[in-house]
């Protein structure tokens, strides 16, 4: 199977740069899939998990926030704010992160106030749904 | 000359400033090693978005886009120019906070319609005292600068945007030039230029131009791009002003520091000259009483 270069650029670093076999990424309209030899394209990115399948078989899970991704010449590169493995997250963090969200929606606020608290609540949600797989079976 | 014990007061209190200003320079030399490594993280991100707002003009050069409407029908003196001026908390930091504020006051000083958005405790405190309208709910401090707090001001900025309360945005921060010198720069932040910040493109017509579709449309991909892209802007200014303040902060604590070792080597001599001066003296004396006495006898 046919591979393709990646690289994930979050804000705080480079997250991934290597070969990659198969890349899911949460667009607007839903998810899509990018395999090797894709048409060029730019796509935008939503908050939201990231799949990606190294050799082709064992999925990986990113928690990525807004960006886009480009696809040029079998290039693909992912630039969002933000992108996390489902171990970094902080689960205690970001339920609380949640909580706090979730109280702020509940108050009167301006209308910029509310996509802001909305923008972080979303991204909250996101860290706990990556974090869920992750639990221990104990 | 100066009594002794004057001069070794003087001495003890230089070197108390001296402890000061050396453990000012070793904070902030902490805190610049944390801003460079910040900042070199960033660059990657910062680059990438930059290229690829300008990778997306050059395939689509007849894009059109809000952020890129430069509103020219609106005349010079009723343009709404918003500032985001970024100054340290405190001062003690050189020339920092003083370049900063020139470069303000001569966009002040143009024509239109004035609004400040200024970060940092010592700007607010400058500004306050002058005749210029001021965001009073814009309060952020400007240590450990952090993508939240990016993303809070870029909100700010690109709803008064939207909603034509602000024509023009420029950014007034010091940017670090390399290790050594910084200097301070305005930066246009909105409207995008084309051709300014992304390099116009000038390709010949024959050349083979790339497709690249935008997907779902060209709009959602730059409704997408086009905040982060600011956001990531601020941020990289917030994280240079910060790493340069803190460099402005260290040479002028080295130079005090400096000074300081250079007025004791001064004071210590003149020290011990007096101290010289009066043993010379009591021995002189000792010497004079002895003769008195020798001359009786």
């Amino acid at each position: 199977m046919d591979t393709f270069g990646l690289k994930i650029i979050a804000s705080d670093g480079v997250f991934y740069e290597g070969r990659c076999k198969k890349l899911i990424i949460p667009a607007p309209d839903g998810e899509k899939g990018i395999l090797a030899n894709h048409e060029n394209m730019v796509i935008a990115v939503n908050v939201g998990v990231a799949h990606m399948s190294l050799d082709g078989e064992e999925w990986k899970d990113i928690a990525v926030g807004v960006g886009f991704v480009e696809i040029v010449n079998n290039r693909v590169t992912l630039i969002v704010d933000t992108a996390e493995k489902p171990e970094d997250i902080d689960v205690r963090r970001a339920q609380e992160q949640k909580e706090r969200a979730e109280e702020r929606l509940r108050q009167q606020q301006s209308i910029q106030q509310y996509y802001h608290t909305q923008a972080s609540l979303a991204r909250a949600m996101n860290r706990l749904r990556v974090s869920q797989d992750k639990k221990w079976n104990l | 000359m100066a009594n002794i014990r004057e001069i070794q007061s003087r001495i003890n209190s230089v070197k108390d400033t001296m402890k000061i200003t050396n453990a000012m320079y070793m904070i902030s030399s902490s805190k610049l090693t944390q801003a460079r490594k910040k900042l070199a993280d960033t660059e990657p991100y910062f680059y990438a978005l930059q290229g690829e707002i300008s990778r997306i003009l050059r395939h689509l050069p007849e894009l059109h886009h809000s952020y890129f409407n430069k509103r020219e029908n609106i005349p010079a003196e009723e343009r709404k120019i918003g500032s985001i001026v970024i100054t340290a908390d405190k001062g003690l930091a050189g020339a920092y906070n003083h370049n900063i504020v020139k470069l303000e006051e001569e966009i002040l000083s143009k024509p239109g319609q004035h609004k400040l958005f200024v970060v940092g405790e010592l700007g607010r405190h400058y500004f306050a005292k002058k005749d210029v309208d001021i965001d009073t709910n814009f309060r952020y401090t400007v240590q450990k600068p952090t993508m939240h707090r990016a993303r809070d001001i870029s909100a700010v900025i690109l709803d008064q945007f939207n909603n034509h309360e602000l024509d023009e945005v420029y950014v007034v921060y010091t940017r670090m030039e390399n290790a050594v010198q910084s200097e301070a720069e305005v930066l246009k932040l909105l409207p995008l230029e084309r051709g300014g910040d992304f390099g116009e493109m000038k390709m010949p017509l024959n050349m083979y131009r790339e497709e690249i579709e935008l997907n779902p449309s060209p709009m959602d991909v730059m409704n997408s791009i086009v905040p982060s892209y600011i956001n990531g802007m601020i941020y990289g200014c917030l994280v240079e002003a910060y790493a340069s303040e803190h460099n402005a902060r260290m040479m002028a604590m080295k130079s005090a520091t400096d000074s300081a070792q250079d007025l004791i080597k001064d004071l210590s001599i003149l020290y011990n000259r007096a101290r010289q001066a009066a043993i010379t003296q009591e021995i002189t004396e000792v010497c004079a009483g002895a003769r008195a006495q020798q001359k009786k006898s």
